[in-house]
């Protein structure tokens, strides 16, 4: 059986015919393409993650390789050779120099973003989970359980952040796995705040009601109605948060209490060459930037999805 | 107006107890038996049940949690580890730095992220908008320490010889000399707690040097101030001058404001006396949270600036794996974060009577 029917030719043009559906999804994507800084944060982030898939291909070198030997002009601390700005060609090309091991500074920073960009989504979406977790069952469950879960929230951020990230890493034992961990953990509460809010501004509503008197479960309404209703904010804060999540782990390994040798790290890469700095500056210099073009893609991407997102702003 | 502050120190009491559980759980969890690691894989077990004795370690977790509770309370934050001293006392010669650094940084955060924030606002969509905000969505980006380190290299190195050049690590030039105070004054007989009041002050290198008249250590200590300050005051800087914009920028499209300029005030004085006033509330909040990023980023610059602060004290005992200094300056540094936070809290609700009423 079908409901289509041949529509009535009575001559008149239907006004409605020649109005496309608005999508919800193609609303919000307009949305976001409107905000400049959200395409900038995007293109730049679309780079990365090329450069992030196609790192073997890109990097000359092995990022953990030490050269020391294999070639016979390495040296610890290689300046930049650059065969077209005048380097001498029976010299092997490195474009950013050689680290204090003797391992190519480009592939590292290359590999790099492969590291950082797992770094920031896995950190992020570990906090988000549990965040989302513990801030809809605050909500929605309120009274006792929510005094408790909040107060729980309250003790991790009276902590400077970073400085409980490394209790917890110095009790998990150092190592990019456990320094993401103290990271996620410390970031816990931002999201369960945020969810606890949207929940607490879903829950009385009547579409709610209507639901329960349909006989949905409480977890049944928790995740079909509730938490799609609470992504918005979710997003932007993550998006947001990807960037602290990042610069955070980088400090960690910076510290020596993230990423161990010989991983290629960013914050690791300027951690050890550190006491290089006045001699070398440009082992610092390169990775440094790669996190701040990296942070600044996602924070305008973040920028620009509040914008695009907070109907509030829509005037 | 006092119901509110007593409510709001009542409010900070779980918490500040909760932070004493989480850090003494943590201490208490660290993997590996606490006197190997600290005195070294080959240490005999007379001597671990002499280490465990000695701090307590062999007895039920809950005495041990009390007289822990208990010790706090008298000040005691246990002994060093590695160095054999108290932790209490290591504090009040490192704090100090802390304390220094980021109270320069927060001075230069303030003052430049509000008058950017106020430029860029009066001056909408102008070049110097741009630029300002460009500046800022920089700082947000940028890692203390990658920040730290481009200034060491620029500042030291570039710059070396130009009389803009700036040393890049420790506090003081050697040579130049710091007398304590309790020297200065013939206080050495001093003791209890106004001696570690007047020693903790005393260490403050910017406040012995006005205090002793000492025009040599000031410009001394300020030199080595700059870098590390400003560095660690970019990233509260960018946020301060993000939320002064969008909050001067929100005001100044009020009617009282219109109301003010159709009177035939001078516009300065719209903005400044009527506009600022008003757009700093929530300028005073997003100071009060950048603390927090101060204190974590006091490590990192601390470390870049080989500064004697409570930051490199950490570093170096997760090194050391010395436990007990880990637990107190967490601990310490947790509870005037509380601190500092409760006196925002209060002073946005004397700013702003909304808030009290709530």
């Amino acid at each position: 059986m079908t409901l289509h029917a041949e529509p009535l030719n009575t001559g008149i043009a239907d006004p409605l015919a020649d109005q496309k559906p608005v999508s919800l999804l193609r609303d919000t994507l307009r949305n976001i393409l409107r905000q400049r800084s959200a395409i900038v944060g995007l293109t730049v982030l679309a780079f990365l993650v090329f450069v992030a898939i196609f790192a073997p291909v890109i990097a000359p070198f092995d990022p953990t390789q030490v050269l020391l030997g294999i070639e016979d002009t390495a040296t610890p601390r290689l300046a930049p050779c650059i065969h077209w700005l005048g380097c001498s060609m029976d010299q092997p090309q490195h474009l950013m120099g050689l680290d204090g091991n003797a391992r190519d500074v480009f592939s590292r920073v290359v590999f790099g973003s492969r590291v950082s960009l797992q770094i920031g989504f896995l950190t992020v979406g570990f906090a988000i989970i549990l965040g989302t977790i513990i801030g809809s069952i605050a909500g929605f469950f309120g009274s006792r359980i929510d005094n408790l879960l909040m107060r729980l929230m309250d003790v991790i951020l009276a902590f400077p952040s970073l400085l409980l990230a490394i209790a917890i890493v110095t009790v998990l034992g150092p190592g990019l796995i456990n320094a993401q961990l103290a990271i996620g953990i410390v970031a816990i509460p931002v999201y369960s705040r945020v969810m606890r809010a949207s929940v607490l501004s879903i829950r009385d509503q009547d579409f709610i009601a209507a639901s329960r008197a349909l006989g949905e479960s409480s977890g049944g309404i928790l995740r079909r109605r509730i938490i799609p209703n609470a992504l918005t904010p979710l997003i932007v804060q993550g998006t947001l948060g990807i960037a602290g999540a990042i610069i955070d782990v980088a400090a960690l390994s910076f510290l020596g209490l993230g990423a161990q040798p010989p991983l290629a790290e960013w914050g690791s890469m300027i951690g050890d060459e550190r006491n290089a700095v006045f001699s070398a500056p440009h082992l610092i210099l390169v990775p440094g930037i790669a996190i701040i073009v990296t942070c600044l893609s996602f924070n305008l991407l973040g920028d620009g999805l509040r914008d695009a997102l907070d109907p509030r702003l829509n005037r | 107006m006092t119901r509110f502050i007593i409510r709001r120190l009542l409010l900070s009491i779980p918490v500040l107890l909760g932070v004493v559980i989480l850090v003494f759980i943590l201490a208490r969890v660290i993997p590996g038996d606490p006197c190997r690691a600290a005195l070294g894989e080959r240490a005999t077990d007379e001597i671990c049940d002499a280490f465990r004795a000695r701090y307590g370690l062999d007895r039920p977790i809950l005495i041990q949690f009390l007289t822990y509770i208990g010790n706090l309370a008298t000040g005691d934050l246990g002994d060093s580890i590695r160095f054999g001293r108290p932790v209490s006392q290591i504090l009040v010669e490192r704090l100090p730095v802390t304390v220094e650094l980021t109270v320069y940084a927060l001075i230069f955060a303030t003052v430049s992220g509000i008058s950017l924030g106020r430029l860029s606002a009066i001056r909408r969509n102008s070049p110097i908008d741009v630029a300002t905000m460009i500046v800022a969505n920089l700082g947000v980006s940028i890692p203390v320490f990658v920040l730290g380190l481009f200034f060491a290299y620029l500042f030291a190195v570039v710059l070396k010889g130009t009389p803009f050049s700036l040393p890049p690590s420790g506090r003081l030039t050697p040579g130049v000399e710091v007398i304590p105070l309790a020297q200065a004054w013939g206080l050495q007989d001093l003791g209890g707690p106004p001696r570690v009041i007047l020693d903790f002050l005393s260490n403050i290198n910017t406040v012995n040097a006005i205090v002793t008249l000492n025009g040599s250590l000031l410009v001394d200590t300020l030199r080595h101030m700059i870098l590390p300050a400003v560095a660690l005051g970019t990233i509260p800087m960018a946020i301060i001058a993000r939320m002064t914009r969008s909050s001067l920028l929100d005001v100044l499209g009020l009617d009282y404001i219109r109301t003010a300029r159709a009177k035939g005030v001078r516009e300065r004085d719209v903005v400044s006396r009527h506009g600022m006033r008003n757009a700093l509330l929530p300028v005073v909040t997003v100071i009060g949270l950048s603390l927090g990023g101060l204190l974590s980023g006091a490590v990192l610059t601390e470390t870049i600036f080989n500064l004697a602060g409570i930051g490199r004290t950490i570093t170096e005992a997760i090194q050391g794996r010395d436990y007990i200094i880990i637990q107190g300056v967490v601990i310490i540094v947790a509870i005037i974060y509380i601190v500092v936070n409760l006196v925002v809290d209060i002073s946005y609700a004397l700013l702003d009577p909304r808030i009290r009423l709530t």
